[in-house]
This record gives structure tokens, sequence and C-alpha cells, in this order.
């Protein structure tokens, strides 16, 4: 009888949060519809954005999207695993705690005192150190991007130093024993057993990225259709951009409600920064419970 | 992650747990006269009352017009486009004051030499064609063009006054800023900026507003005197706006601001009262 009723509640639950995710999803489509069926594939290859003419190309922010999680990433990367290999190789019990705690304190901050100490501090500091490279204003890709590294830490080093304390500690004891030294054993065990787990780590990181809004707000310049004349080249780094979430946040979206293609274009960049993080949200998962199977 | 939202969690409890008994939305220009309104509605009536300016003037009466607030803070006219979009609400606009939209420029600009741009030289800023203050007689320094969001009312009053309407200026991506907050602090740290913005917001030390030179020579600088006598042209009247005639708690809040003590809160904030013998000029009765 137990038995029933709480398999029959469990499938009550999966069905609410499933439907949640179809209502959700298929709301996003159906609404975004209008623009696709106009713009086509254009919609997502568009370089070009404006609102009033009726174009709606979504590439620039695409790439500001990536540009600026990409920075985060390879700033946040190192640090972040860096730190985790410390907590978990280096310490135990009560010490690693108190290097854990304030690290995960930095998640609890509300984004917007991010965003607030970027446009105070951040965006002047990277306007003076670009001096150099001439750059129009501190609102940059660069700066969102440092901005985002600082935000997406807490997640990077807590998930990586979660996958090195998987590692089981007889593999350590093991390299011990055969006269590798700690780094060796870090080198050659910890790291390629946490490996998979460290991956999820960043493209959790990255998904996080991808996904922050009011903080990048403040600090990218949105400045519409910013395209690089070379794709891969740094310079675009040091101007504004617009990023998919920053566009969603602006003053526009209130423009568009109550026009259809308008609308439709807004709510389908919504779509396309769902399609980006659940993407890597499955890839990390796929990677998540391997790294779990060795612990 | 957890807890950010766990937070948000608790925040969100928080502000639906005490509903405000009158949501107003809006203009950032607006904004600061109603928010001390409604402080001393809040603190004398026990009224609660939510101020809001995520979007703007537009962003307000979109808000008036789904239903999420009770008042709209407005820093333009109603439009053609506002009516056609919300053909149900019977949109009445209420005149609180009258404010000056400037030019305003940072102090490397302001201290280069630039005093005074025409509606000629405001165009080609606007479209790119002039991109660097050298062209004006000012410093050596490319134009950081802020451009406040199209949707605010400032943008749609400045729009008007460059190409008769806001539906007809050019296509242009410049850098964006939104509330008149952000706006002064981006310009006031940024070399070679400008933005559109409220004169009285400009502070005189990082911030300045340039005058608008006429066809004919002459400077009018955004002053008092320049905007009573009608000669600025960018003076704009600033409105509160409800569906229907305003009632109950609004009908307070706007009462209030309209009364002699609410007009002392519109000139401590830099614009000026209705009381003032104001013809504003420009395109915008």
């Amino acid at each position: 009888m137990i038995r029933s009723w709480t398999r029959w509640a469990s499938y009550a639950a999966t069905a609410v949060v499933l439907c949640f995710v179809l209502s959700l999803v298929s709301s996003l489509v159906v609404e975004s519809l209008p623009v696709l069926r106009q713009e086509g594939l254009s919609y997502l290859s568009g370089k070009t954005w404006h609102s009033r003419a009726g174009i709606f190309g979504a590439l620039p922010m695409i790439y500001g999207s990536i540009v600026v999680s990409v920075i985060a990433l390879a700033l946040a990367a190192p640090l972040g695993v860096g730190a985790a290999l410390f907590s978990a190789e280096y310490l135990s019990g009560r010490r690693r705690w108190i290097v854990k705690a304030p690290i995960e304190l930095l998640a609890g901050i509300p984004s917007v005192v991010y965003g607030l100490l970027g446009v105070l501090l951040l965006r002047n500091w990277i306007y003076e150190l670009l001096e150099p490279f001439d750059p129009l204003s501190g609102d940059t890709l660069l700066t969102a991007g440092v901005l985002l590294a600082v935000m997406v830490l807490p997640t990077v080093m807590t998930l990586s130093d979660d996958a090195l304390r998987g590692v089981p500690a007889s593999q350590r004891r093991a390299a011990r024993g055969l006269g590798l030294t700690r780094a060796e054993g870090i080198l050659r065990v910890s790291l390629p057993q946490a490996a998979p787990g460290l991956a999820a780590a960043l493209l959790l990181g990255f998904g996080r990225a991808l996904g922050e809004t009011i903080a990048v707000f403040l600090v990218v310049g949105r400045q519409d259709n910013q395209w690089p004349e070379t794709l891969l080249s740094p310079r675009a780094w040091f101007e504004a951009g617009q990023t998919l979430t920053s566009k969603l946040g602006g003053s526009e979206t209130f423009v568009a409600y109550g026009d259809p293609l308008h609308w439709g274009a807004i709510v389908g960049l919504g779509l396309i920064l769902l399609t980006l993080v659940a993407g890597l949200t499955l890839l990390a998962g796929r990677w998540l419970p391997d790294g779990r199977r060795h612990a | 992650m957890r807890r950010s939202s766990v937070g948000a969690l608790v925040l969100f409890l928080c502000a639906t747990t005490a509903p405000a008994a009158l949501r107003v939305n809006g203009s950032t220009t607006v904004n600061p006269v109603i928010s001390q309104a409604a402080e001393i509605l809040r603190r004398e009536a026990s009224i609660e009352i939510q101020v809001d300016t995520v979007g703007g003037s537009s962003g307000g009466i979109a808000a008036l017009g789904d239903g999420r607030a009770e008042i709209a803070m407005s820093s333009r006219p109603l439009s053609r486009r506002d009516r056609e979009r919300f053909p149900e609400v019977d949109f009445r606009a209420v005149r609180i004051g009258t404010d000056a939209l400037a030019l305003v420029v940072s102090g490397d600009v302001w201290n280069g030499g630039v005093r005074c741009l025409s509606r000629g030289q405001a165009r080609g800023l606007y479209e790119g064609r002039i991109r660097n203050w050298r062209e004006l007689g000012g410093p050596d320094q490319r134009i950081a063009f802020f451009n406040k969001e199209p949707g605010r009312g400032t943008w749609e009053v400045f729009a008007g006054w460059l190409y008769g309407d806001a539906d007809s200026a050019p296509l242009v991506s410049l850098l964006e800023v939104g509330s008149n907050e952000e706006a002064r602090s981006k310009v006031g740290s940024t070399r070679g900026a400008i933005t559109q913005l409220s004169a009285a917001w400009a502070d005189g030390e990082t911030t300045f507003p340039l005058s608008i030179c006429e066809d004919d020579g002459d400077e009018v600088a955004p002053t008092r005197a320049s905007i009573l006598a009608g000669d600025y042209p960018l003076a704009r009247a600033l409105y509160v706006v409800t569906d229907g005639p305003a009632e109950g708690a609004a009908r307070r809040l706007i009462d209030l601001v309209l009364s002699e003590r609410g007009q002392v809160i519109v000139e401590r904030h830099g614009y000026m009262a209705l009381t003032a013998p104001v013809q504003a000029g420009g395109a915008h009765p």
C-alpha cells in the first residue's frame, strides 16, 4: 500500500515538473513563430537587428554571449580549478571548509550587486587598462567577461572540488606507495580521474555565464550589430557589444510587447538562450555521473 | 547557485506578502518627484506605494495598459501608437511639471571648449557622420554617444526634435543607456562622451548640459529663463498617466503632486512647477 502511494506521488510530481518544462518550451516556440516564419534561418545567421525596420538577425548577440562567457571561463577555470586542487588535495576537514565557504559565499551575492560594482570599479579599471587600444568607453565585452569570471568562480570551484574529492583516497595512497610525489600524484592520478567531473564543472560555469543578465547588462554597452571583422580577433573584445541576455533585459522588450513579429523576435532570443544553456547542461550531465562513478 | 536562488525566493516572498495599494511605473526623469510624494503618503496616510522605473516611459505606459500599474510616469506626451496598442484603455495624462532635455557631455569635452550644438550637428553626431570632437572645435577625442534606449521618453523627444517624429529617425547602433542614473554615471566617467539627458540631472562637475545654437547664431542654454520664455526648443512636459479618471490612492498621489507642496518637490528636483508661467517651445506643447 505504502509502496504504491509513494510511487503514485512521485509519478505525479514528475508529471507536473515535465508539464512545466514542456509548456515553457512550447510557449517559447509558439510565441517566436512569427519571426521564424519571416526570417527563417537568417534569424540565427543575420548580422543586422533593426527592430523599427523589421529586420531581426540575432548572430551578433549570440557572438556577444559566447565571447563574454569564453572570457569568463578562461579566467575562472585556472583560478577555480586551482583553488579546488588546493582545498581537495592539501586541506582536510575544517581547514578545507574555511577556504571553501567564502568562495561559495560569492555565489550568494545578488547579481545586481556585481553589476553595480562593475559599473563603479571594474568598468573604469578596464577603461584605463585598455587605454593603449583607444577604447570608446569602459563598456566592453572584456569588462562583462571579467565580471562574469568572478560570478562563475564559485560554480567552477565547488564542482571541481567535488570532482577531485570523488577520486578515492586509496588511489592517492597507492600513488604515494609507488613513490610518486604529491605533484606527480595530482597530475597523474587525481586530475585524470576527475577529468569528466572537471569538464562538467566548466560547462556548468559556462552555462551560468551565458544566462547571467543584470551584471552583464550594466557593463557590456548594449551596442547592437557589433560584428567583428575577423571572427577570432580579440580586438572586438575591447569594444562594446550586446548579449542575448542584455537585449532581453533592455527596454526593447517593453516596446516589442503587442507587436507579434517584434515580440516573437525577442522571445526567440530566449529560445536560443534556453537551447544553448540546456545543451551545455545536458552535455555536462553526461559527464557528471561518469565522474561520480569513479568515486 | 542554490543559495542565490533561495535568496531570490525569500526576496520574492517578501515582495509578494505586502501587496502595494498603488503601483507606479515608468520614466526615471519623473521618478524622483513621484517617489518623494509616495514617501509622504506612505508616512502620513500609510498608503503602500510601489514605484518602478524598469522600462522608462514606454515601459510605464505598457504596464498601465496591461493592468500591471495604476499610474504611468512619462517624460513624453502620449502617442497615437500608445492608444492603438491599448485601444480598450482610456489614457488620461496629467501634466505635473516641465523639464528641459539637453545634450549632456563629459568634462573633457566641456573644458575643451564645446558649449553649443546646432540641430544639424546633433544629427551628425547621432548618425555617426561626426566622429571626433575636433570637428566641432573641441578636443581631439573620439565621440562616445551613449544613446538613450528607444522607448525611453527622453529618446522619443530627442528623435522628435531632430527628425519630426520618432519613427522617422534613422537606424543606428550606438552604445545604449537606460536610466538617467546610468546615463549620468557613464558619461561622467568616459572621455569624449555625450548623451541625451534631462538638464536637471547634469551635475556641473563631471557632466555638463550644452546649449543649442540657433540658425541665427544665438545660443540658447537650458536655463530656467529660456525655458520659461519658450526659447529653448527641447523643453518638455512631464506627465503622470492613468486609465480613466484617477481614483482612490492614485487620486491622492496625483492631488499631492499637483498641490503647492507637491510642486515644491517638482522644483526641488530641478524641474519647473506648473505655477511657473510656462510656454514650452518646440514640437511638444
